[in-house]
């Protein structure tokens, strides 16, 4: 058998044939240089490591989704062989600090201020069904559940409440001591909705609602905690998201300083999509262990927990929206109320109902809007990040909108979306809510997608013959394009707008904003490669081959002679990392600056070393030039001089700022804390879909969709991410939900239940790209990380409503997912 | 736990059991409720053995049992003494990549790569069975396996691609 030789950095034969110096890395879809240790097996992810004398912790959770804790009787594990201890609330409320929430007081309507509170283990009252009551810890995970069953918790249950609709009524409080489940909300008016509601021919109003949904990565929570007696401190390995800047929900609750709590994420971690930012009460608890014995402590999320109750959940929305019309398809304006289902903590660093004014409007020109939310508790698991974090869901009620105003005024839903597109001619383009769209050419993607339908049409799938043959066996096949924004790159700033004092924000200072940058070092080493340390975690989106392609391509040598590695937090500055579509801005800014200033470096140290001025030096394919003689330095011989320095000339750092920091258009955004995202990537979908009225299932027969993410770092990763968010887009629409029954009880605790998309679920996805580079990014490229689960489900949707037209239903998915029960009972309804 | 006729703890009740892991003969004493995927990460170190759920459905846990795929978390060790297995670990003999993990690779079919040493072993099999398999027959052949990441477009190609390599060096061994 012939075996191709293991490429020594991970980089392919092919991708060295590209010359160095003459052409570049940066466009072409290298092969990932993380694959070559994964693929074997040997790459090291959280759940692999074990350290000596390691015990396993395991969580006695509550089974009841509101009660109060009346006793805990921990004897019987504590008496057993192998049981090394057994942690509950009243032994960590002592020593340790609550951990930090997204809301952590609430204003009554009296006016006084209560404090909302959440510890690593639930005290009197457990508020959802999966909330830990106590962790035990022993030789191993089979032993560590024996005992964890041998604790016996006596609880009190109490009425919940698990929808966010009826949570707001305050029947059921899930915090007594707030006396309210509605825990913030604002109404934010843009324009002159007013007017605008009052002049228009029409008002059309819908009802949507959103399951709740999540990233449910194949690799669980993990943590090994390890407490250092001697330096009080603690070493902490894990799987979460956003290691340096969520780092303080860990050293926060454990009351100790930032640099006394190490957390490292490894290399690997089997996928995040954001959930895992808010894993951090599984690194308390084992920390919190680990000192307590002064041994390694491990903990592995199993899947039933993660499900119920790993703190992941993600948006579970109830929408009203209204839309003003006039009679020629001119949409006037917009409102839209929602409330939002947050489960029994607000989480931190959560507040995904504000990143939607980031694209308010969508891709369509409606100046007067208003944007009205109720965020309220209820007895089910909290909410986290994911993928999108709150867009997609608004995006989806937007357009069902448009769906339902163009059917009212008897317009066609592409003529009446297309008559409404914010025009090239407009960028950069200021939306109501502040944030600027930076470029696009949206009716033309609009004419793109439509020709590939027009396409369909003509003895394709869409072949009105087979359509009508189709219709007469009872499926129904449809499409309905359209334009839908990814807003990339998050500005930090406003993330704690809902912790601000509002009415203060009218006259805040544009100095008092403050923007993350993104962290890149890089070193040479005395072989004359190249090593770079990212300050941020990653989770299979490719980083290290980006760093090492971009770096590459600046410093005109072969990515084979660059590694990449990561910093720990406390090695690392707190940085924004890995979220919100930022990373392929973000790091290829960081990299473009890091590697111009390690050349001025290696410039500066040749010059020295011939005793010459830096200009008469020229960095070139990998080694300095004395311009007179001809003489070089390479790599290697310039590490050489640097390593007889006192200070290291070649080891060099850039913070490369956070592309809206110094731009006026963002200056209102900024002051008021509004959504800024600096780069809209967009594309038009067409998902062709056919819907069996007799079954009430949705089939996708292939999913057509037109992207544009600005310049393409790496084509192959830009295709990945967004084969990867539509797949898990498809998931949300079709198949994914949370479900709860009445009483609190999570009816989806296993993979049986929670159903993800499989090889049988996903179409075909046809896929074409246009470029129209960001003008406000050091590379031109747009961030790209959530596209597809933001814009699949709403183009779904659409696509089944107009699938449905002929039957005459009103608008059928206006719910997601569209689940085939949904669709018949409509179907049913009607005949 | 078992007693003794005292009451005293003495202990789990134990088996001995010998698999031959990747060519290897191991044997080991193992509790009967110690699941096999947890024997092959923790007993032999064989870390590219994944657990995503546990309970029979995301497929990371793959591996070949006497060269059928047997989802690893669904049976326990002491059921597989005797047997032969064969992990990712035992593609790459000499830390070169096998044709279906190069195919993988260059049809970007993984991004976190949890998902990946379970659907290249189920790929293992299928091609076994099936050099040339149809757009289809990947379909039922994978549909035991979840990826979260890639969409399975690239996983449709990568298995295409490995189905070409292996015919192709098969062809040439001939
Ligand atoms: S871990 Fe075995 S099937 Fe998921
Ligand atoms: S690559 Fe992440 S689950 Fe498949």
């Amino acid at each position: 058998m012939s075996r191709s030789q293991p490429p020594e950095t991970g980089v392919d034969a092919d991708a060295e044939s590209i010359d160095a110096g003459t052409e570049s890395f940066t466009g072409t879809g290298l092969p990932r240089v993380e694959d070559h240790r994964i693929l074997t097996g040997e790459a090291e992810y959280v759940h692999d490591i074990t350290p000596d004398r390691c015990l396993h912790m395991a969580l006695v959770r509550s089974m009841h989704a509101h009660a109060d804790i009346v006793s805990i009787d921990t004897s019987d594990a504590e008496a057993h062989p192998e049981c090394e201890l057994v942690i509950t609330a009243d032994d960590i409320e002592a020593e340790y600090n609550p951990m930090p929430t997204g809301i952590p007081k609430v204003e009554t309507d009296g006016g006084d201020v209560r404090r909302l509170e959440e510890w690593s283990l639930a005290g009197e009252t457990a508020r959802f069904v999966g909330e830990p009551v106590a962790a035990v810890v022993a030789t191993n995970r089979y032993v560590a559940e024996d005992a964890a069953d041998l604790v016996d918790v006596e609880y009190d249950p109490k009425p919940a409440v698990a929808d966010g609709l009826a949570a707001r009524e305050d029947e059921v409080v899930v915090h007594e001591s707030v006396g309210t489940n509605v825990v913030d909300g604002e109404r934010i008016a843009f324009g002159d909705p007013d007017a605008a509601f009052e002049d228009a021919d029409h008002v059309v109003t819908g009802e949507y609602s959103w399951g709740r949904i999540s990233g449910v990565p194949l690799e669980t929570a993990g943590v090994v905690a390890s407490y250092d007696e001697e330096t009080d401190s603690f070493d902490i390995d894990c799987n979460i998201q956003l290691h340096t800047l969520v780092d303080d929900t860990i050293y926060e609750t454990l009351g100790y300083d930032a640099d006394d709590v190490r957390v490292s994420v490894p290399a690997d971690v089997g996928g995040s999509y954001g959930t895992k930012i808010a894993i951090h009460r599984y690194c308390c608890l084992a920390a919190m262990a680990s000192k307590e014995l002064e041994r390694p402590v491990k903990f592995v999320e199993d899947r039933i927990e993660n499900l119920q109750g790993g703190d992941v959940h993600c948006s579970d929305r109830e929408y009203e929206v209204r839309m003003a019309v006039d009679d020629d398809g001119t949409m006037r304006g917009l409102d839209v109320w929602f409330v939002d289902d947050f489960g029994a903590f607000p989480r931190y660093p959560v507040n995904q109902v504000l990143k939607p004014l980031s694209v308010l409007t969508n891709s369509y020109e409606i100046d007067d809007v208003v944007y009205e939310y109720e965020l309220a508790l209820t007895n089910k698991t909290s909410q986290t990040a994911y993928r999108g974090f709150g867009v997609d869901p608004h995006i989806y009620a937007l357009e069902m909108i448009v769906d339902e105003a163009a059917r009212e005024i008897g317009m066609d839903p592409t003529e009446f979306r297309r008559r409404n597109l914010i025009e090239p001619e407009q960028m950069p383009y200021t939306l109501p809510s502040k944030n600027v769209y930076d470029s696009g050419d949206y009716p033309a993607t609009l004419d793109r997608i439509e020709e590939i339908i027009d396409d369909e049409r003509d003895g394709g799938l869409l072949d009105p013959a087979v359509v009508e043959a189709k219709r007469e066996q009872g499926k129904y096949r449809g499409v309905q394009p359209s334009v839908i924004i990814e807003p990339g790159v998050s500005g930090s700033d406003w993330t704690d707008r809902q912790r601000s004092d509002r009415d203060e924000l009218e006259d805040r200072s544009r100095g008092e904003v403050e923007e993350l940058p993104e962290h890149l070092r890089a070193e040479l080493r005395p072989d004359g490669t190249v090593r770079a340390f990212l300050a941020t975690d990653s989770s299979g989106q490719g980083h290290q081959t980006l760093v090492s392609q971009l770096l590459a391509d600046e410093l005109e040598i072969l990515p084979s002679d660059i590694d990449v590695d990561y910093l720990d937090s406390v090695d690392a500055p707190t940085e924004y990392g890995s979220a919100a579509s930022r990373m392929a801005v973000m790091l290829s800014g960081a990299t473009v600056g890091v590697a111009r200033r390690l050349i001025d470096r290696a410039e500066e140290l040749a010059a020295e070393s011939w005793e010459c001025a830096t200009d008469d030096v020229t960095y070139r394919d990998g080694v300095v030039e004395r311009v007179d003689t001809g003489e070089t330095r390479s790599l290697a011989e310039l590490a050489e001089l640097d390593a007889g320095r006192d200070e290291r000339l070649t080891s060099v750092s850039y913070d490369y700022d956070h592309p809206a920091t110094d731009r006026a258009e963002f200056d209102e955004a900024f002051t008021k804390k509004y959504p800024v995202y600096p780069t809209a990537a967009f594309g038009a979908n067409a998902p062709i879909v056919e819907v069996d009225v007799e079954t009430g299932e949705v089939e996708i027969l292939t999913f057509h969709t037109v992207r544009d993410c600005g310049t393409m770092l790496n084509p192959t990763i830009v295709e990945g991410q967004a084969h990867g968010g539509i797949a898990q887009g498809i998931g949300a629409a079709l198949l994914e939900e949370f479900g709860y029954e009445d009483d609190g009880q999570p009816q989806a605790i296993t993979l049986f239940d929670y159903l993800l998309p499989s090889i049988e679920t996903i179409p075909e996805i046809e896929m074409e790209h246009t470029v129209t580079p960001s003008p406000y990014t050091e590379t031109g490229a747009k961030g790209v990380g959530e596209g597809g689960m933001i814009d699949a489900p709403a183009s779904i949707a659409t696509s089944i409503n107009a699938a449905l037209e002929p039957l005459g239903l009103d608008e059928p998915a206006d719910r997601i997912p569209v689940a085939p029960d949904h669709l018949l009972r409509q179907v049913r309804d009607r005949e | 736990m078992s007693t003794d006729s005292t009451g005293e703890y003495d202990g789990p009740v134990t088996e001995e059991i010998t698999v031959t892991v990747n060519g290897r003969a191991v044997t080991a004493t193992v509790e009967p409720r110690l699941k096999l995927s947890d024997f092959l990460r923790d007993v032999c170190g064989l870390h590219g053995v994944r657990v995503g759920c546990e309970h029979g459905v995301c497929g990371a846990c793959t591996v070949q049992q006497d060269d059928r795929t047997v989802k690893s978390c669904l049976s326990y060790a002491v059921q597989a003494d005797g047997a032969a297995i064969e992990t990712v670990e035992g593609l790459d003999d000499d830390g070169s990549l096998h044709p279906i993990q190069e195919a993988f690779h260059e049809t970007h079919a993984l991004q976190c790569g949890f998902c990946t040493s379970g659907f290249v072993m189920a790929t293992k099999e299928l091609l076994e069975e099936n050099p040339d398999p149809t757009r289809e027959e990947i379909q039922t052949g994978l549909a035991g396996n979840i990826c979260r990441c890639t969409g399975y477009q690239n996983i449709y190609d990568a298995v295409e691609r490995a189905g070409e390599k292996l015919t192709a060096e098969t062809g040439s061994e001939e």
